[in-house]
């Protein structure tokens, strides 16, 4: 083989290279004409064979980067494959978040465990002792939240202020979720702690409050909104499980494996957790402190509630017919 | 698929073509993460002038409108920015853009939008317990410099240098090399050595062929009268024309 072959061959193919450059330059793939799209797989074809050809021939490493280059720009423009939508949103509400939360029953009853035992042994005793909730909060945060609901909130907020405080739920709320979610990367670990200190925390500023004498205001201001909220935590914290989970019991996987199975189901619960959240900061921004009589918030909190639950628990199960189909079959 | 022993990755096409891409390391990326962060500080005290422009007057009512209004912005940079550059402009936010850094999913195709909210998700974990401690920890041990983030989502960060096809070196060294002689005497350790070489450079990464060509083609290049040509060329023509056929 002489050398002059890479010569010649550069030089002959030279032309088809560039003009593949440079109809992968500007406007995406999509948005062209058609015979361009075919012109662009033609010539993709063509300079995968070109490359094979350049290394065997020994072509410059130089050359073999360009062509490296270019054979991957080609490559991801024409392999994209749509996944820039994520999924229906009306089927992912009314099926997907409920039964990717059911099928990980387990893992959200431990988280349940986790958030309410550490809560409500955080509220009991802060109610109980006058020394415990300092222990666990700096006293200013917790005189700062005494202030607060000394007053009956609900007459206080103007439309402003109720806009500052959504930000800020939206802003602090979906946070913790999102936090409690990410460090079960760490064999869970992290969504373990997260759940506990924050059941600590939320219980120890409610037992301060109501011992302080501000219980029926605090009580009937997050009724509302309230369940959503803490439940959205609980779930994202189950999520992070069982990402942890499936770290550390792989079912004969290898550990990437075994993660990636279960991949679409924690963004399915995540994503559900953050939709609940932006609901609960909407009503604790804009209902919660409404003028509206102590009666009727606590109707409106327990019928939220019961919606939830009755939503987690029953949306998207296969109607008696489907069931039985799927039986036989 | 041969695993490189550096940060290269390389992928098969359905063409069954191999091509490779150059991974990123942390330097890299910690660098476009800096100018994300100034990205997103600017967009900030955009929006807080711009806020700040339009509203007129400053009563209790209308800061509280602000305040919200901020605190939105703020959490949908910090959320949000990520995912939308993901998506918008294939894998690249603007600082990554600024160092030719590019998300893809493992297997070369672009980034879908569930990858990037897994990916950016946790970077919740990434930046434990500071300065992405958790996240460099996890590149430094991964040979495709993963962190958390794209563990969980099955990306990772590739280097795409804008790269030029060179007139001059192409035509000059090709018609250097031709000056070599068709049968090239060279001892039997030479040619061994030579065999050896080439043998092994599928295992070897180009950077590292290149380094050990360059410790012996002087030799040759001196020998032949050649001034300037690629090393790694001038061995691979060498052994292809001293082995007898």
């Amino acid at each position: 083989m002489s050398e002059s072959a890479v010569d010649k061959f550069v030089a002959k193919r030279r032309p088809t290279w560039e003009e593949l450059s440079k109809l992968l330059g500007g406007k995406k793939l999509k948005s062209r004409p058609p015979r361009e799209i075919s012109r662009v797989f033609e010539l993709y074809r063509e300079v995968c064979t070109d490359l094979v050809r350049a290394s065997r021939l020994g072509a410059a490493p130089a050359t073999l980067a360009y062509l490296d280059a270019l054979v991957s720009r080609a490559h991801s423009q024409l392999y994209s494959g749509g996944g820039k939508r994520l999924f229906r949103w009306g089927r992912f509400l009314r099926e997907a978040f409920p039964r990717a939360l059911r099928e990980n029953a387990r893992l959200f009853w431990i988280a349940n465990v986790l958030f309410w035992l550490p809560f409500s042994v955080a509220l009991w005793r802060s109610i109980e002792s006058s020394t415990f909730s300092a222990r666990v909060l700096p006293i200013e945060m917790l005189e700062a939240m005494t202030q607060a609901y000394k007053g009956n909130l609900s007459d206080g907020r103007t439309a402003g202020s109720n806009a500052a405080m959504a930000g800020f739920y939206v802003f602090n709320n979906v946070g913790i979720a999102f936090r409690c979610f990410a460090t079960g990367i760490l064999f869970g670990l992290g969504s373990a702690f997260f759940l506990v200190y924050n059941g600590l925390v939320t219980g120890a500023v409610v037992g301060h409050v109501v011992r302080m004498g501000g219980g029926p205001n605090i009580l009937t201001f997050v009724c509302g909104h309230a369940p959503l909220e803490l439940f959205a935590i609980v779930i994202s914290g189950a999520a992070g499980l069982q990402m942890g989970r499936s770290l550390a019991i792989t079912d004969g996987r290898t550990r990437l494996g075994s993660l990636w199975a279960v991949r679409e189901k924690i963004l399915v619960q995540i994503l559900g957790a953050a939709v609940m959240l932006l609901l609960a900061a909407a009503i604790e921004g804009f209902w919660s402190p409404s003028p509206a009589p102590a009666e009727v918030k606590w109707a409106v909190g327990g019928l939220m509630m019961l919606l939830v639950g009755m939503y987690l628990a029953f949306a998207g199960r296969p109607s008696s017919a489907n069931r039985e189909r799927g039986a036989s079959g | 698929m041969q695993t490189a022993l550096d940060t290269t990755l390389e992928l098969e096409t359905p063409e069954h073509i191999a091509f490779r891409y150059q991974l990123a390391g942390p330097a890299r990326r910690a660098a476009a993460y800096v100018v994300d962060l100034i990205v997103r500080g600017a967009i900030l005290l955009l929006t807080a002038l711009v806020i700040l422009a339009t509203s007129s007057v400053a009563t209790a009512d209308f800061a509280g409108f602000e305040t919200g209004a901020m605190l939105l912005v703020f959490f949908a940079l910090e959320w949000g920015y990520f995912v939308t550059f993901d998506v918008l402009s294939d894998g690249a936010s603007p600082g990554k853009k600024a160092f030719q850094l590019r998300v893809i999913h493992q297997d070369g195709r672009p980034i879908t939008l569930a990858d990037s909210i897994l990916r950016n998700l946790l970077r919740a974990a990434d930046l434990l317990p500071m300065f992405y401690a958790v996240g460099v920890l996890s590149m430094m041990f991964d040979k495709k410099f993963r962190r958390l983030g794209d563990f969980v989502a099955q990306t990772v960060v590739i280097y795409e240098p804008v790269s030029k096809l060179g007139n001059r070196q192409e035509a000059g060294e090709g018609s250097e090399i031709l000056g070599l002689p068709a049968r090239p005497s060279l001892s039997v350790e030479e040619r061994n050595a030579l065999a050896l070489f080439y043998r092994r450079l599928p295992y070897i990464s180009q950077a590292r062929a290149l380094e050990l060509a360059d410790l012996v083609a002087p030799v040759f290049m001196e020998r032949f009268g050649l001034k300037k040509t690629d090393p790694l060329n001038l061995l691979i023509t060498l052994y292809r024309r001293s082995s007898p056929r």
